[in-house]
């Protein structure tokens, strides 16, 4: 149990991390032009409005919350007044909302991609996966907010430690021993999601037009100098 | 935040569904009574469609019954007076990318992939930088860029550069049968630009645009344009161009709607029409541009955001120009007086007559060559470029 513990949450992350890292510099770096978030809203605008929508929101502060309540220690929020009760609370109403907006989003998403002729035509294998992967990791993560409700499981103390030490390479997977297989599920969902993304569309998050609003309007460019 | 929110993006059936035909039938049906036929089928999903719109759909007043009524070139003209059939009138407009100083498309982009080339001003999409958010498309007040939606990434007109930089012409004026289209430097003052475009009567956007270009036989402005590194034969070139005869000192060319603010850069001649009949009796009418059979007022709103003084100048000088050229060649006595009251003088008139009706393809196209000695190092660069993704 042990070592199939070690290899899940120790071997794993490291894999789909080093291939989250190393994917994306490889593909950006040989090749810029396939890096796109692929649109098809030329081809169908009406499906597409409400499910992309509440889908980003709920995705993206989905991520934030967990950045928040994950990567900053316990320690941190006690300090700011915010014990480990009113923490869990706040995660489990909010992780709720982001949650229900992401999946139904993504179930709207997906209906799309199969109801919609110019839609089916123009998926790829790569785009299904995409969203079967990520409608997995949703679900499994907004289950895990109801479980949570009824079930009480202390996040703080184990996953959270646990992730850390994976991020400062200091790993320690007997924090995994006692989670509950619906969290494990979920972890090693990510995970995989997270190796898969530099090979799917996925990558247009690394794309946030950020410098968008410090440059000039109108870009010049000169030719430039090779020597 | 608003830049993730636009609402104005086309969607394809706003163009059209790209279709093919099933042409494999014809030779692989059997012998039957009846020739086998072709039927339409989408380019995107397969399956057969039935057209309704397509490329060119409206062409020569083909669908004018459509989109006629929306046209904004009736402006301050009653739009069902020209539908009755002898006041019917039609021209052609070829629309271009604009390569515009104030390129709409280059200001909207969220991830900065569009971009003015500072040497000659040509509007690209840098392919490997386009994300795909289409912001260009809606930007483009001449709807010149496309999205590629197998791509997923848009494009638009490159103005032929790799032919631009080797001092040829675009393909598109290259080809053109007519021989109307004139390609040439312009030297410009790019400090004046946003002034220029922030004009507040639209009416004077085309004034304020033709003064930003400069008068290449200026010695002053000769000299400042060496100083600022521009190369000598870009000058000659300036002085030889076709379009600053045309656009600045004839006043014959006009931007497509100026008051989009883009300052566009690809100008038109307001095209000359049959005068209408019943003025055609009068001497007065020769000389009348309000007598054609093409409203002023539409051309004014196609080119001077309605003013039609500029434009009733411009048809002018063309209808003095073949005055003149009739009396000279047929009446064996030039009437310089027709030249005289459109202000024009003979000097002018030969110029004009050369440019526009001999129309040689060296006098209509003057192109300097890049000048990439100065820049690369030609020796390192021999046998190191190439096509490919990674490639030149
Ligand atoms: C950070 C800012 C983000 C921006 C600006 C952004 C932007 C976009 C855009 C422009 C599209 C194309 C929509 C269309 O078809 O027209 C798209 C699609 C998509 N995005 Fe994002 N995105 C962001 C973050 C994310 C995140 C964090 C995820 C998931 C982890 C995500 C997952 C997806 C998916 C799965 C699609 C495809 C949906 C479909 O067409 O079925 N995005 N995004
Ligand atoms: S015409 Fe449109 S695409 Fe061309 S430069 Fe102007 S704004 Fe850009």
């Amino acid at each position: 149990m042990s070592v199939l513990n070690t290899l899940a949450f120790v071997v794993f992350p490291y894999l789909a991390l080093t291939t989250f890292v190393v994917g994306h510099l490889y593909r950006y770096l040989t090749n810029p032009y396939d890096w796109n978030s692929k649109s098809s809203e030329l081809l169908d605008k009406e499906g597409l409005k409400i499910g992309i929508t509440i889908f980003h929101w709920g995705i993206i502060f989905a991520l934030l919350g967990h950045g928040a309540g994950l990567l900053i220690p316990q320690r941190y929020w006690d300090a700011l007044g915010i014990n480990s009760q009113a923490h869990t609370l706040f995660a489990t109403y909010s992780g709720f909302v982001v949650g229900a907006a992401a999946l139904l989003g993504l179930a709207l998403l997906i209906y799309r991609r199969i109801s919609k002729d110019r839609i089916l035509a123009t998926t790829t294998l790569n785009d299904f996966v995409t969203l079967g992967l990520l409608f997995f990791v949703v679900a499994t993560g907004f289950a895990n907010v109801v479980s949570g409700l009824f079930d009480h499981f202390d996040i703080l103390n184990t996953i959270a430690p646990w992730l850390r030490g994976i991020l400062t390479l200091t790993p320690d997977a007997s924090l995994m021993l006692k989670v509950p297989l619906r969290f494990k599920i979920h972890i090693l969902a990510v995970l995989t999601l997270l190796g898969f993304s530099p090979f799917s569309r996925l990558v247009h998050i690394w794309s946030v037009p950020l410098t968008y609003l410090f440059r000039r309007l109108i870009v010049f460019r000169r030719r430039e100098v090779s020597l | 935040m608003k830049i993730f929110h636009n609402p104005d993006l086309p969607a394809i059936d706003e163009y059209y569904e790209p279709w093919t035909y099933n042409y494999e039938k014809l030779i692989s049906t059997p012998q039957k009574k009846h020739q086998p036929s072709t039927r339409p089928k989408s380019l995107i999903t397969g399956q057969p469609i039935r057209l309704k719109w397509g490329p060119n759909w409206e062409d020569d007043l083909a669908g004018v019954s459509t989109t006629g009524s929306g046209d904004v070139n009736f402006k301050n003209l009653d739009y069902q007076i020209y539908l009755q059939f002898k006041k019917v009138f039609m021209f052609y407009l070829p629309r271009l990318c604009e390569h515009c100083l104030n390129p709409a498309c280059v200001a909207s982009c969220p991830s900065g992939a569009l971009y003015k080339r500072d040497e000659d001003g040509i509007v690209l999409v840098d392919q490997e930088r386009c994300r795909g958010w289409r912001y260009c498309v809606s930007g483009c007040p001449y709807k010149k860029v496309y999205f590629n939606w197998q791509t997923g990434r848009s494009e638009k007109c490159l103005f032929c550069y790799p032919r631009v930089e080797a001092g040829l012409t675009s393909l598109c004026a290259e080809t053109c049968v007519g021989k109307i289209r004139y390609v040439g430097v312009i030297l410009y003052d790019a400090d004046k630009i946003a002034t220029a475009a922030s004009m507040k009567e639209e009416h004077k956007l085309y004034p304020a645009q033709t003064e930003l270009f400069l008068d290449p036989n200026d010695p002053e402005v000769v000299a400042e344009a060496i100083s600022q590194g521009v190369p000598q034969s870009y000058v000659e070139a300036a002085q030889a161009s076709p379009v600053y005869k045309l656009a600045a000192e004839w006043g014959l060319a006009f931007p497509l709607h100026p008051e989009f603010r883009t300052l566009p850069m690809v100008w038109y001649v307001p095209p000359l029409s049959p005068l209408v009949q019943f003025l055609e009796e009068s001497e007065e009418a020769v000389h009348n541009p309000e007598a054609m059979r093409i409203p002023l007022t539409y051309l004014a709103n196609l080119l001077t955001a309605g003013d039609e003084e500029p434009i009733r100048l411009a048809l002018r000088r063309l209808m003095a120009l073949r005055s003149y050229m009739r009396s000279k060649r047929l009446e064996g006595e030039a009437d310089s007086g027709v030249l005289e009251k459109a202000g024009m003088t003979e000097e002018m008139a030969e110029g004009m007559y050369r440019l526009l009706a001999i129309a040689k393809y060296g006098d209509r196209f003057v192109i300097p060559t890049v000048k990439k000695e100065k820049e690369f190092d030609l020796y390192q660069e021999q046998g190191a470029a190439g096509f490919g993704p990674h490639g030149a």
